[in-house]
Formats: C-alpha cells, sequence, structure tokens
C-alpha cells in the first residue's frame, strides 16, 4: 500500500484482503466467488461461508449495481474529511448480490460535495464503478449512470 | 396456546444489589475507582461484602479487567469469571453469564459493572486511523461512528416501513418526558417534537435527537442464589431467564453485507429469548430496549414480537404499548452501553423506577441490535 494522508483512515490490507486492495490500484473490482459452489462473497474471507470450500477465487466484476441505501456526511466529521462535507456515502448492491460501501462520485471519480438533492440520488437508482485517489489509497466508488 | 418449553436449570439467580455514581459529563475520577465504587455501592445496596463476591463479569469494553478490580477490592478468589464483546451488545449477555454461573454453582455472588469515561474520554473511534479487518472497507469512507453505519440502514427502515420523522420523534420526546421524572437524568431540559424535527441532521436521515448521550458514568449489579435473595433487605429481581444471538453474516455496527438487508440480530435472539424464559411478549410488564439511536425502539417491539414488522410505530401509540425506556435510557438519561437500562429494569421490578409501571411481573431489558446482543427478563417472583 502507498502511505496515505494520516488524517484519512488507511485500510491495512492482510493476506485475505490483499488481493482486494491490489486490484483497486489496478482499476479493477475484485470479489471472491466460491469455485464450487458459484457463491459471491463480500467481505474478503478465507473459505467459502456457503459450502466451506477453501480460497474463493477472486474474480474481476463489472460494478454495475444499485442503490441499496446511502447516508450524507455532515459535519462533526473527522478533521480529515471536513472540506468534503456535506457528501454522499452510497451502500451499493452490485449485480452479482454482494453490497459495499463508496463515496457518490462524478465521471472521473471526484467526490461530490452535496447532500445528494440535485443528483437525485435515490434507492434502487443505477451506478457504475469508478475509483478515487483519498491521498493515495485507491477507493472504489459510484456514479450515477443515468 | 402451548407455551415454549423453558431451559432446565439447576438454581435460579436473582439481582440482589444495584448502584450508579451520579452521570456527569466529566466523573474527575479514573473508570477504575468510578468502577470499584459503584461495586461498593451495590454490594452496600444489597447487604453483602466483598468477601462475599467470588465471581466477577464484565463487558470486554471494560477497561479494568475483572482480575484488577478484583484485587483493587481485595476479593479472595474469583470461582469464575468471563468477558462479553460488542460494545452495547455486552449488557443482557454478562448479566445471563451471571446467571449462568449461578445457575450451575460455578459462583454464588457474582459482581458485573461498567465504568466508561465516554464524555471526559473522547471518542472511541476519532483516533484510529489504520483500518483492520471489517474496518478497512467502511472506514477510509468516514463510515466511521455508530451514527454512520445506523443511518444506512435507517434509511432503508424507513423507506421499507413508511416511517415519518415524527415516527422517530416520538421515541425522543416521550424518553425525555420520562427522563424529566427522573432527578438523576442528565438531560432536563424539555423537548418538544418541533425541537426534535429542528434538530441538525447528522447523518442522514439520522438527526441529532435520535442520538443517544455521552456520558461519564458507572454503575454496578450483584446477583446471588434465589435462596440466598431471600434473606437480603433488597426485594429481588430473578432472572427468569435470557437469550442471546449474533444472526448470519454479521459485522458489528453494519450488518448490511448479508442476504437479507435490514433485519438485526434482535430476530435471533427473540425465539432464544422466549424459549428460555417460557414467556411471550404479552406478558412483559414493562420493557427497556437498547435506544444508541431512536430507530431502535420501534424495531425492538417488532424484533421481540410485540407486534407484527413494520408495525412498531402504530403499535407504539396504542395501549397495548408497555411504558419503555423509563429512566430516559440512552437518549436522554445516560449512555452506559445499555447498563443503565439494566438497572432501571430492577428497578421496575423493585417498583423504584420514577415512571415506574403498575403491577410489574416481568421487566425486559435488551441490548445492543446492531451487534452479537442479547436480552434478559428480570421477574418479581421466583420460577
Amino acid at each position: 500500500m502507498s502511505v496515505g494522508d494520516p488524517g484519512f483512515p488507511i485500510p491495512v490490507p492482510d493476506q485475505d484482503t490483499r488481493p482486494f486492495w491490489d486490484g483497486c490500484r489496478r482499476g479493477e473490482l475484485l470479489i471472491q466467488r466460491c469455485g464450487a459452489c458459484g457463491k459471491w462473497l463480500w467481505q474478503p474471507r478465507p473459505i467459502c461461508s456457503s459450502c466451506q470450500t477453501p480460497d474463493p477465487t477472486w474474480t474481476q466484476v463489472s460494478g454495475d449495481g444499485a442503490i441499496a441505501s446511502w447516508t450524507v456526511l455532515r459535519p462533526p466529521t473527522l478533521p480529515a474529511f471536513a472540506a468534503m462535507v456535506p457528501f454522499v456515502v452510497l451502500l451499493v448492491t452490485l449485480d452479482e448480490g454482494v453490497r459495499l460501501l463508496g463515496y457518490l462520485v462524478d465521471d472521473a471519480g471526484r467526490v461530490l460535495t452535496t447532500d445528494g438533492g440535485a443528483e437525485g440520488v435515490r434507492t434502487g437508482r443505477r451506478v457504475r464503478l469508478r475509483f478515487h485517489d483519498q491521498a493515495g489509497t485507491i477507493l472504489p466508488c459510484w456514479t450515477l449512470a443515468d | 396456546m402451548t407455551r415454549p418449553a423453558r431451559t432446565v436449570r439447576h438454581r435460579q439467580a436473582a439481582v440482589v444489589g444495584i448502584h450508579a455514581l451520579p452521570f456527569s459529563k466529566s466523573i474527575g475520577m479514573t473508570e477504575r475507582r468510578a468502577g470499584a465504587l459503584a461495586i461498593l455501592g451495590a454490594l452496600a445496596d444489597a447487604g453483602l461484602e466483598v468477601a462475599d463476591v467470588d465471581a466477577m463479569y464484565r463487558f470486554v469494553w471494560e477497561n479494568t479487567t475483572e482480575m484488577e478490580m478484583a484485587r483493587i477490592l481485595g476479593v479472595e478468589n474469583l470461582r469464575a469469571f468471563g468477558e462479553v464483546d460488542y460494545g452495547g451488545g455486552a449488557g443482557a449477555p454478562t448479566i445471563a453469564h451471571a446467571a449462568i454461573a449461578i445457575e450451575n454453582s460455578l459462583a454464588d455472588v457474582v459482581v458485573c459493572w461498567r465504568a466508561r469515561n465516554r464524555s471526559s474520554g473522547g471518542r472511541p473511534w476519532a483516533s484510529q486511523l489504520h483500518a483492520v479487518g471489517q474496518d478497512q472497507f467502511e472506514r477510509p469512507y468516514h463510515i466511521v461512528r455508530p451514527v454512520d453505519g445506523m443511518a444506512l440502514h435507517t434509511r432503508f427502515w424507513i423507506e421499507k416501513y413508511g416511517w415519518q420523522p415524527e415516527d422517530l420523534g416520538r421515541v425522543a420526546v416521550t424518553q425525555r418526558q420520562h427522563a424529566r421524572r427522573n432527578p438523576a437524568a442528565l438531560m432536563q431540559k424539555p423537548m418538544t417534537m418541533d425541537d426534535y424535527l429542528a434538530s441538525r441532521l447528522i447523518a442522514d436521515p439520522l438527526r441529532l435527537f435520535d442520538c443517544c448521550l455521552e456520558t461519564d458514568a458507572a454503575m454496578a449489579m450483584v446477583l446471588t442464589t434465589a435462596e440466598r435473595a431471600a434473606d437480603l433487605r433488597t426485594p429481588p429481581a430473578y432472572v427468569t431467564g435470557f437469550g442471546m444471538g449474533s444472526g448470519p453474516q454479521m459485522t458489528a455496527m453494519t450488518f448490511f453485507y448479508g442476504e437479507e438487508l435490514g433485519a438485526t440480530p434482535s430476530r435471533w435472539v427473540a425465539p432464544e429469548l422466549w424459549r428460555n424464559t417460557g414467556l411471550r411478549p404479552a406478558d412483559i410488564d414493562v420493557v427497556q430496549f437498547y435506544d444508541a439511536f431512536t430507530p431502535q425502539i420501534p424495531l425492538g417491539f417488532e424484533e421481540y414480537g410485540f407486534c407484527k414488522e413494520g408495525e412498531g410505530p402504530a403499535f407504539m401509540q396504542s395501549s397495548a404499548c408497555p411504558l419503555y425506556n423509563t429512566s430516559g435510557g440512552g437518549l436522554s438519561e445516560a449512555y452506559v452501553h445499555g447498563f443503565n437500562l439494566l438497572v432501571e429494569g430492577v428497578r421496575q421490578v423493585r417498583g423504584t423506577s420514577t415512571t415506574q409501571a403498575p403491577n410489574v411481573r416481568h421487566s425486559l431489558v435488551t441490548s445492543g441490535n446492531v451487534v452479537p446482543t442479547g436480552a434478559i427478563v428480570f421477574s418479581k417472583e421466583p420460577w
């Protein structure tokens, strides 16, 4: 991992999660899928929780999905985020069925300063994957698809 | 209807001592000292002494270990001890472990306590910048505070069940009314629905008055056998039963990665509670639902089976709804990881609450429903 601004929380990968973060740095969203039963798994784990087969396969996905829920971060936040508020964090259900968090970003991956109103953020809207560089940490994020 | 079969146990536990130091924003002493004073107060309430204590259970998040507390107090030997994890989920399970030790003759006098300088000691998440485990996929986006995860759930519940802002506001206003009858409660200022609706958004859709307080507090509870309780000076609050549960694919505070969005661990605790107690919701006379945030109250009524899913806010306006969070709870009395709810549940059995429910036979207390959690029933009469 690159060393991020110490003001932002920094992911600390371990053996079970490092492929995900390495994928982000290549611009790829990798999700584990069980090679035996086909179950998509999130968060990362060493064993399929559905059939207990070890070593689910890291599989690149499109990142297409829909908003399952969302919130708006407002003051008070951690100091590193103060210049960004208000901003929207989405809970996205990928088409594969797993749910991930991510900022609402523009087409270029920049975090939008918004309460979501102008963009019409609502549950069920389709989103597309983008990546956002947060002081050296490459984070999957989402932009509205339509 | 046949009642669910109660788990067979050997002897019954009862709460015989409770105590709280005055709640404050800055208690001016270490958690170690406050906890020890709270324990001594609870023993004095029961008419017991340190020499009687033979077991301790605590929250994992309690900074003073049982070993250290026993050493400070001068407990000769801990015949049983243990800790329960998951923040506010640990309350009822901690008391349940104490009861289990008594029921199985591992111990005779058990102390549980919670001392937390949560106000003056700062916010535990504010300095944790290295995100490991589940946090690495959440904290970089500022899903950091308990309110952040709860907000994402609350949006889901609002849309699924059609909750109005007033449905949550009613919880905050009601609990403030309870707090204003309780001289020990920190929040004594009146709150109207307009006050609630005007309070600022913290993490949409949650407002300031949807959130619990940040408090310095120390509270303790002493349990012993029902047999020994009969000889003590306080009216016993018998532990009729309890339940615990995690639910599937659990992540603390952000349990939204599983198959079903919105179902909390309480859904898994409830059947265990009713089976273990042999009771059903209609038997419960007063409830203390864990209330770090207002949505946990209507959900509690639904998930523990007082009403159907989605009917919580309507049920809470009906005459069938029991009194809830009668001390003011985490929203308006004090936030002590729910230990104040446990103590209030005992007061209801004793008949000493400042918002006393009439003729209490069974008093339900639940713990945090966004983490692995539990619930417990204190009763006026033994099995």
